[in-house]
């Protein structure tokens, strides 16, 4: 469970505050359940996990949660360019506690598996195109177990084959744990949510279908 | 391969500090290999820099001036002197940078804007002592005397100075992170240090009415302190005291945690 209390945000400009993107959003988000986050450019949905994955800090209100819940995948942060892929496989494995040599083992042999980087692997990561970090990036939020995933477009990039791959995956986590995601493909949305969350002016709409939000969201637009 | 590993699940919620740990440690190793992997040959530059530093300023000494400095051997003297000045710039100077370049890493919410600078200032305490150890080892070769007179006192000299460098540390990275023109101004104000410490010249020969102005500067008492720690016979400034060494460091860190925890907010957003 995921509780969003009364969140406000708004971000420091270089001409001082500026305008509030979430105006007092209340919602709560069950653990197993995958939703979509739907709404016009700049609503505030990459703001809104941000938050939820607890990066940044809401300007007003609390987020508690009372889960475990992944780092934004397809963030594009979270990796170092000057390490290998290894190196930064490494430095997550630690971040979340499997130091001991064989737990790490398993998760760096997973993420390797995972993400077919072959011998780039072991190449620093700026070296990497967009779709070879997205696979890194993919492998790393793949390998630890969460209760609830947040994906900002992370089905976006790579090739087909890696968007085959992206896409059991992300089904298999649908399955089996929660799953926050914001597409502008209607097609993933529908693919791997049940319920959707509309953000318009500032305010979070729940629905239990991810029709109904889709709908809400394109007849606001169309006006 | 279908699913995430099942051994070593994250099962029971860790506590804060072992999360922290976790983080230092994660961060420590990759800092390390960060900073001695940055070109080919860093870590070999690492050493070489205050070698060749020390070896200028040898010869300039000894070949066109003196053998000792009120009453020391000035190879030791001298390498004391800059291993401990530039250990400490190395220190102030990264931790002010370390916010902004672990940027990326914030993405993972246990990373901590503060984790990364305590990291990079510990990184450099411990290079800076391998470098002080590797320097006064190729001297010990070349056969000075180099075992400190009182080796008490010369680890709580060289502990004062890092305590005050990571509170200084602390200090600029939000000062930097808030306001980038002032984090260049204090880089410039910051650059007389390496004369007002005494890097290079003994403070006892700076006239007493204004001696005490350059001893508000805690490097200099730490510099003496650990100057004088290893010479049994040394004229080191009156003025320098540890206990004016530690309050500045208690101070300067407890003022910066304090900026620290109150602009959490504002170092962590992109």
């Amino acid at each position: 469970m995921i509780i969003v209390n009364n969140v406000h945000k708004r971000y420091q400009t270089p001409h001082g505050a500026g305008r509030w993107i979430l105006k007092g959003v209340n919602i709560s988000i069950p653990s197993k359940v995958s939703v979509g986050l739907v709404g016009r450019n700049g609503a505030g949905k990459s703001t809104l996990l941000n938050l939820i994955g607890g990066i940044d800090a809401p300007t007003r209100g609390t987020v508690e949660r009372r889960c475990r819940v992944s780092w934004p995948m397809g963030y594009g942060g979270g990796l170092q360019g000057s390490l290998t892929g290894r190196q930064n496989a490494k430095f997550v494995s630690r971040l979340h506690g499997f130091d001991s040599p064989h737990a790490m083992a398993e998760k760096i042999s997973y993420i390797q598996d995972f993400a077919e980087l072959g011998s780039s692997f072991d190449e620093p990561v700026r070296t990497y195109s967009s779709g070879m970090k997205s696979r890194l990036q993919f492998g790393l939020s793949l390998a630890f177990d969460f209760d609830v995933y947040i994906s900002d477009e992370a089905t976006s990039a790579g090739d087909a084959s890696f968007k085959k791959k992206a896409s059991d995956a992300f089904q298999r986590i649908a399955d089996r744990s929660g799953l926050i995601m914001v597409s502008h493909s209607d097609g993933t949305l529908r693919q791997f949510c049940q319920a959707g969350i509309w953000l318009h002016e500032g305010q979070a709409h729940w629905f239990d279908d991810i029709e109904d939000a889709l709908k809400n969201y394109k007849d606001s637009i169309s006006k | 391969m279908d699913s995430a590993p099942s051994s070593g699940e994250i099962t029971a919620p860790r506590s804060s500090l072992s999360v922290t740990f976790a983080v230092w440690n994660a961060l420590f190793l990759r800092e390390a290999v960060a900073r001695l992997s940055a070109t080919r040959g860093a870590w070999v530059l690492i050493v070489l820099e205050p070698v060749l530093h020390a070896g200028l300023m040898l010869f300039l000494y000894t070949v066109l001036r003196t053998r000792s400095v009120a009453g020391a051997d000035v190879s030791v003297w001298l390498v004391l002197g800059l291993t401990g000045y530039f250990t400490v710039q190395n220190t102030f100077q990264r931790a002010m940078g370390a916010v902004d370049a672990n940027k990326a890493l914030f993405a993972y919410r246990q990373v901590r804007p503060i984790d990364t600078v305590i990291v990079r200032a510990g990184l450099e305490a411990v290079l800076g002592l391998l470098i002080l150890i590797v320097l006064l080892g190729i001297l010990a070769f070349l056969g000075h005397s180099v075992i400190p007179d009182s080796p008490m006192e010369a680890m709580l000299a060289y502990i004062g100075l890092m305590l005050c460098a990571l509170g200084v540390g602390f200090i600029l990275s939000v000062l930097s992170d808030l306001i980038p023109e002032a984090g260049n101004l204090m880089m410039f104000l910051f650059r007389p240090l390496y004369f007002l410490s005494g890097a290079i010249f003994p403070l006892s020969v700076i006239p007493v009415q204004y001696r005490e102005w350059a001893f508000y500067n805690p490097f200099a008492h730490g510099l003496e302190l650990l100057r004088s720690s290893f010479f049994p016979v040394y004229h080191a400034a009156p003025e320098a005291n540890f206990k004016y060494l530690f309050w500045f460091g208690v101070v300067s860190i407890f003022f910066g945690l304090a900026l620290q925890v109150r602009f959490a907010r504002n170092l962590r957003a992109q």
